[in-house]
């Protein structure tokens, strides 16, 4: 099932019991926020969080937590809502190697029903905007796809990106971004400014959720996300032709503002709660200005809590951090089983293999750290057996308390690149990563005493299956 | 009725933004100088500079030592 808009998929959440209507009349703050961070508090399974009797507001319509639970998770692929996490992140490594499926132009998109432009293109007259946590600097927009073109290569598709940024709310028509260097749209603004040109800019908002998921992931410069999103919907994934920039933006998005970066401009931003679970800014950024908003009739407003993990940004974006190292470890290591990278973007991740030979684990541990995305993240890699489920973490702290020897198998490394926000980088994007080697010594590697395991009965996989029928008949 | 300052960092001049579409039920104000915005019924520790968190203020000195990210890269020179 693949959702070409917003809307289609609340309406799957609100069918599978996903989605909560909270009909309560409720303040923009604290409680919206504080409603989505709760959501991260009540278990698992969380459901999307709908609003539309907001104080001071006459139409808001404002959705949170779209993503926040596994079950919505896989809803959002099409896949049942009771699918293993481990399975989630399989599936979707299946569907990548579907990409590119070229996307399907259409001409009739829902946001070309309402237009303002210029003086009167005013983000509060569009969008019931509200602050998330206590010390952000305002109002943010943190679940946008953001589009922009190659200034040096304006018409090469797979270098047009998509990609998610915090964008902070300084005025009608002004937003500030956060484009760190290592992301595509850095790159795209570095050229601009060397041509001592503007930037052009669309920043599209609620949007179906495969497009929310490729806009969040680590994909190579030239690679469409579009393209990607197809290969994860199984369809060709409909977009459109942004009226002002020209850009190619998803045909189902709520909202479509464009305008530009401003050249060598930049303007105090911040602080913003990060997905790290500590602030960070105060610091000068890039400027945006607004001079065209398409709407939606009645638009909703889709907006993302973020704080002290885990939130809906972990769920989000997880899967996206697991996939890509999973497959380049795969290129060239077969023996990889899995990847658990979903701490905090993949600054811990957990890796599944065989061995080849004495050595080869750590050796995979290492790779992974040089890998595109575990160049600026992975800062703690753990390695363990292939018959431990790195998706499991009592199988994973099993590993690490039975097979590591300390004197040897906790290797640091020390001055290695990180993402500037990791709170521990000192100076910010510096770090020294970590390679725990938890993983069965095997020849010429002769060390332990690990010749003797004892393994799951040849048996208990029908016991498995025997115990979860008999319990699923004994649940009403 | 007392001049609005910036909570964050005590600015006295302080931008209307924008108000409630249900009129009279709050306003969306933004400080000239950090550039803080905020909405008059938020808690007050959001919006009373007696109440804002110290960890959270913002001296003009630390405003003017801002870093900037990225920094302006230097203009192509014409060839």
């Amino acid at each position: 099932m693949a959702y070409d808009d917003l809307r289609g998929f609340l309406d799957t959440l609100e069918r599978e019991g996903q989605l909560l209507r909270v009909s309560d009349e409720v303040l923009p703050e604290p409680d919206l926020a504080a409603a989505a961070n709760a959501a991260g508090r009540i278990g698992e399974g969380a459901p999307a969080l709908w609003f539309d009797n907001v104080k001071g507001f006459t139409d808001a319509r404002i959705v949170l937590n779209v993503h926040g639970s596994w079950p919505n998770h896989a809803l959002a692929l099409g896949l049942p809502k009771n699918t293993r996490t481990r399975d989630q992140v399989e599936e979707f490594a299946r569907r990548w190697d579907d990409f590119p499926v070229t996307p399907e132009r259409r001409e009739d998109a829902p946001w070309r029903e309402n237009t303002v432009e210029g003086p009167d293109a005013d983000l509060f007259r569009v969008l019931p905007l509200f602050r998330l946590n206590d010390g952000d600097g305002g109002f943010y927009l943190d679940k946008a796809a953001v589009v922009s073109r190659d200034p040096d290569d304006p018409d090469d598709f797979g270098k047009q990106n998509v990609g998610v940024y915090r964008i902070e709310v300084l005025g009608p028509n002004r937003l500030a971004i956060q484009p760190v260097p290592v992301h595509d749209v850095a790159i795209h603004l570095r050229k601009a400014e060397e041509r001592g040109e503007d930037l052009p800019i669309a920043i599209t908002l609620g949007n179906d959720p495969v497009i929310s998921i490729v806009a969040g992931m680590p994909m190579a410069y030239d690679e469409s996300e579009y393209a990607m999103a197809g290969a994860l919907r199984g369809a060709p994934a409909p977009i459109a032709t942004a009226p002002l920039t020209g850009f190619d933006v998803p045909w189902g998005s709520e909202v479509v503002v464009e305008g530009v970066i401003e050249g060598r401009e930049r303007r105090l931003e911040g602080p913003f709660g990060e997905f790290t679970g500590h602030y960070s800014g105060g610091r000068r950024m890039p400027v945006i200005r607004v001079d065209r908003i398409s709407y939606r009739t009645d638009p909703i407003f889709e907006s993302l809590y973020l704080g002290m993990p885990w939130t809906e940004i972990d769920y989000l974006v997880g899967p996206n951090t697991c996939v890509p190292v999973l497959k380049q470890l795969r290129e060239e290591f077969p023996e990889v089983q899995a990847v658990n990278a979903m701490y905090t973007h993949g600054l811990l991740g957990i890796i599944a293999t065989r061995k080849r030979y004495g050595g080869f684990a750590r050796a995979v541990g290492m790779r992974a750290m040089t890998t595109p995305h575990g160049l600026g993240y992975l800062k703690v890699v753990i390695v363990v057996d292939e018959d431990v489920d790195p998706f499991d973490l009592r199988q994973v702290m099993w590993a690490v308390s039975a097979k590591v020897d300390p004197a040897v198998d906790v290797i640091t490394i020390p001055n290695l690149p990180v993402v500037p926000l990791d709170p521990a980088s000192s100076p910010p994007g510096i770090i020294a990563k970590l390679l725990i080697d938890a993983t069965t010594p095997v020849f010429p590697d002769d060390r332990g005493h690990f010749g003797t395991p004892v393994r799951d009965l040849p048996e208990t996989g029908e016991w498995v299956r025997r115990l979860q029928a008999l319990r699923s008949e004994e649940l009403p | 009725m007392t001049a609005v300052i910036c909570p964050r960092c005590a600015h006295e001049t302080v931008d209307h933004v924008a108000t409630s579409p249900v009129p009279g039920v709050w306003d969306v104000l933004s400080c000239g100088r950090c550039f803080y915005m905020w909405r008059t019924t938020e808690p007050e520790r959001r919006t009373r500079r007696d109440a804002y968190p110290e960890s959270f203020r913002l001296t003009p000195e630390a405003i003017a030592a801002a870093q900037e990210v990225p920094a302006v890269p230097p203009l192509r020179t014409a060839r």
